[in-house]
């Protein structure tokens, strides 16, 4: 069982723009106001370029554990895929957090406890616990899922917005580069593929028509952004939960109720995933490191989500500080492992094993 | 327990489903013995190894004068062929013991000669009386067993309105036949394997050579082989074998109780099993799609079908997650509701004393202690049991005041719904409970991650090297023509690539 193209194709296409329509909106509003467009297009070009960096290496067949190993070494290798773990589950922390706040407030009317939140550690340790390339054939479900939500959302909040409120263009200045910085955290889907490397059907041409399929997913999520804030406008930095909010003026909500939650929990239940992902890439980091003897996968899939649910315990009301810290102070890991480690990961040889 | 395969019937005898005792030990017997040609003592060392008082013994003598002794089990041999067959041209027979010419005078079309007695003594137990007398080296089996089956009926559990009305009864020969009859090739092979210590039991797999995958053949015939079990009632002991997770909740193997669903599934490259006592047949690979379609989506037109089929996967989707939304929005997020609705059901669950998820599970329990005894119950208690389930318990609760309008209608809805796919109703209804309780508990966000386990869990699990899932994923795009979508039959002129079948097209 390997992640077929079709499968990885759907994950780049219709999953992961999902994770984008949280609070991103919201964040990209905050800073560059009506030409929210423009630092998440900026975003999506350089993610699909070191898509298309990661997909080339994928190409060759082997784990990057294999490659690493024949160019530098397997201490080095080991120490690489040790630092790239701790990046990923890093990584992972925003997504966690995000879905945190994103599940007390829109799955609940009113805050429920932490405890409630807690069983997604179980479910993160589960999947984690499995081969990474059983990933492949969920995305195969999920890809269909999220473009149903998707497009469900988009069909029941596109005629309430005014996309003249996007207009002109450009003006926010610095706003737009503040934009670009500020939201790093939500960009690494590259980051996501390297763990993915010998688990993929290497084929010729996977590299550009992964960059391809990534571009018609950056494509709906721009989409996606001018919708949110032709509705929301000026008002739109309040509206953090951008899937829940944009379709809430659809003309039948008053008659049918919150029908457009039917969409939000079909993206919900692909960002449950989404927010998993991380997890699962650090451990098979770790695994492809030090080996899968025995329970180890369980172990450490266990372990890592433990670690996390503390974290975000820690975290439960400093929601601001660990933004502030992770945007801010802490930017540049993202486009390092991100960008610039797919990019470099290029010049690894091939293994001859 | 012994593997073997029985592909065309010997030169001069039929026997299909004879059981293959050279290859097989017999129970019991710490030694081999063999016919010495003493009648007294062939008899006795056979009545030995059966002692049961239910095994007598009819000795006579032949038109010669050679004493002949019949040895048979009561109960499972038809005495009437025994005397046609055997006893009576035996009555015009001489004095010469040659195995051969006896076995040559009598008029049976299954007779074996056999050395072994423990062998001959499973004969017998099968129902096959065995003959033996003075001088004979060899003692015949003849096939007189008697066959008490019902008759070949349409099945109460898949009703239809179109298409054929036949349904597997409990004698493997008989199903096999209905089988055999459908398909007038040589390329149907119905091989012979016996499970269970004691019972014995015949179970016949079947599949089309060069259409069915091999190694699914021999995959099956080998788990079989490492059953070892001592009895086995009915075909659903061995879906435990069979399954790669014997503790799962979904199941893995197929399941059917009609012919023509069973040679369906063979003709589309599928290994089949016919067990002895069971009138519910086996087939494998199993998908789970196979569920959501009917027999009869074959027989009425592909948009009617398609329709069925997508009502089916509806019907199954309200009976799990309804009665769990319902409790999620009403405790957790009553925004979900419109706002008309939200002030009904806030009148009618004003005095109700339980909370909405207890509330929920009581009458879910009602429900299921309610199927669960309309099933086992005598059907002329079975009026008055309507009467107490829909009047007592229904209406006189909602007017006590114990549980509200909107929970009984949702139950009986969800109730209704989850017969709509009646093969799967042992997981879903499971399902549904599970999705209740987690919904009272964590709301919606619990409904969505028990979801996705079990969307994680379903993608996971194969069978046979064939994903339960497909062709949904891994999406093979020819198979979704006949899958909750049902296309003209002259759209689907290959079998279906999930199944890997050497042989793809089936339509020229």
């Amino acid at each position: 069982m390997t992640v077929s193209r079709r499968q990885l194709y759907f994950f780049l296409a219709c999953v992961a723009p999902a994770g984008k329509l949280i609070l991103l909106p919201a964040r990209l509003a905050e800073s560059a106001k009506n030409d929210l467009l423009l630092p998440a297009a900026i975003h999506l070009a350089l993610q699909a370029a070191a898509v298309f960096c990661a997909l080339l290496l994928c190409e060759r067949g082997e784990t990057l554990h294999d490659m690493l190993a024949a160019t530098f070494g397997r201490v080095a290798a080991k120490i690489f895929l040790t630092v790239f773990s701790v990046f990923l589950a890093y990584a992972a922390f925003l997504p966690l957090l995000e879905e945190k706040l994103f599940v007390q407030s829109v799955y609940y009317d009113t805050l429920p406890s932490i405890t409630s939140f807690a069983p997604f550690f179980l479910f993160a340790a589960y999947l984690a616990a499995k081969p990474i390339r059983a990933l492949g054939r969920v995305w195969d479900i999920l890809g269909i899922v999220a473009a149903i939500g998707y497009a469900g959302i988009l069909i029941l909040s596109a005629g309430s917005a005014d996309y003249a409120a996007l207009a002109p263009a450009g003006g926010s200045g610095m706003g737009i580069l503040l934009g670009v910085l500020r939201t790093w955290g939500w960009f690494f889907d590259a980051a996501l593929l390297l763990p993915l490397a010998g688990h993929i059907e290497a084929k010729k041409g996977t590299a550009w028509r992964g960059a391809l399929f990534y571009l018609v997913g950056s494509a709906a999520v721009l989409l996606f952004l001018a919708v949110f804030y032709g509705i929301f406008q000026e008002t739109a930095t309040n509206q953090l939960f951008a899937i829940a909010a944009t379709s809430k003026y659809f003309s039948g909500v008053s008659m049918l109720g919150r029908v457009d939650y039917a969409f939000v929990f079909l993206l919900g239940l692909v960002v449950l995933f989404l927010s998993a992902l991380p997890v699962q890439g650090c451990v098979e980091c770790l695994l492809q490191a030090y080996g899968r003897e025995h329970h180890l996968p369980a172990f450490l899939s266990v372990g890592i989500s433990a670690v996390l649910l503390a974290l975000v315990l820690v975290c439960d009301f400093r929601f601001g500080d660990v933004m502030s810290v992770i945007s801010g102070t802490l930017f540049w890991i993202f486009p390092l492992f991100s960008v610039l480690v797919p990019a470099l990961c290029l010049a690894l040889r091939r293994s001859h094993a | 327990m012994t593997v073997f395969s029985a592909p065309a019937p010997r030169a001069g005898a039929v026997f299909p489903f004879g059981v293959p005792h050279k290859f097989r030990p017999p129970p019991h017997t710490p030694c081999m013995k063999t016919v010495t040609g003493n009648l007294e003592k062939d008899v006795s060392a056979l009545k030995k190894l059966l002692p049961a008082e239910d095994i007598p013994t009819f000795s006579f003598l032949s038109g010669g004068g050679l004493p002949f002794t019949a040895v048979y089990a009561d109960a499972v041999t038809d005495k009437e062929l025994l005397g046609e067959q055997v006893i009576e041209p035996l009555l015009g027979y001489g004095n010469d013991p040659d195995p051969a010419h006896v076995a040559r005078r009598i008029s049976s079309p299954e007779a074996r000669l056999k050395r072994s007695l423990p062998e001959l003594a499973e004969e017998v137990l099968e129902g096959n009386p065995v003959l033996l007398w003075e001088g004979g080296k060899e003692g015949l089996a003849v096939g007189t067993k008697q066959v008490f089956s019902r008759a070949v009926a349409e099945p109460s559990t898949d009703v239809v309105i179109k298409g054929p009305r036949e349904g597997f009864v409990e004698d493997v020969k008989i199903n096999s036949s209905l089988v055999r009859r459908r398909f007038k090739t040589g390329e149907l092979r119905i091989d012979t394997v016996t499970v269970g210590r004691r019972s014995k039991t015949v179970v016949c797999v079947c599949y089309l050579e060069g259409t069915s995958v091999q190694s699914t053949v021999d995959g099956i015939k080998e788990k079989l082989g490492r059953i070892d079990i001592d009895y086995v009632p009915d075909s659903s002991y061995l879906t435990h074998f069979l399954a790669e997770r014997p503790h799962s909740l979904v199941k893995q193997i197929g399941t059917t109780e009609k012919p023509d669903i069973f040679c369906a599934k063979i003709a589309e490259g599928r290994v089949g099993l016919l067990v002895d006592g069971s009138p519910i047949a086996l087939t494998a690979p199993y998908l789970l799609i196979e569920d959501f379609q009917s027999s009869e989506d074959y027989f009425v037109p592909a948009y009617r079908a398609t329709f069925t089929r997508l009502l089916r996967l509806f019907a199954l989707l309200v009976a799990i997650y309804f009665p769990a939304f319902y409790i999620s929005a009403q405790l957790f997020k009553l925004q979900l509701f419109p706002v008309k609705l939200l002030l009904t059901i806030a009148g009618s669950i004003r005095d109700i004393p339980f909370s909405p998820s207890i509330e929920m599970l009581l009458v879910l329990l009602v429900l299921e202690v309610l199927n669960e005894a309309s099933i086992r119950m005598p059907k002329y208690v079975g009026m008055a049991l309507s009467v107490v389930g829909a009047l007592v318990l229904g209406e006189t609760a909602v007017s006590a005041g114990f549980v509200s309008t909107p929970a009984i209608i949702i139950i009986a809805f969800s109730g209704i719904g989850l017969y709509a796919v009646p093969n799967l109703i042992e997981v879903t209804s499971v399902l549904r409970l599970a999705m209740l309780l987690v919904a009272g508990s964590v709301g919606t966000f619990g409904i969505l991650l028990l979801s996705g386990f079990c969307l994680f869990y379903l993608v996971t699990c194969e069978n046979f090297g064939v994903p339960l899932v497909a062709p949904f994923s891994p999406l093979v795009g020819r198979d979704l023509r006949d899958s909750l979508v049902k296309f003209n039959l002259r759209s689907l002129p290959l079998r279906p690539r999930t199944l890997k079948s050497p042989n793809r097209r089936r339509l020229k």
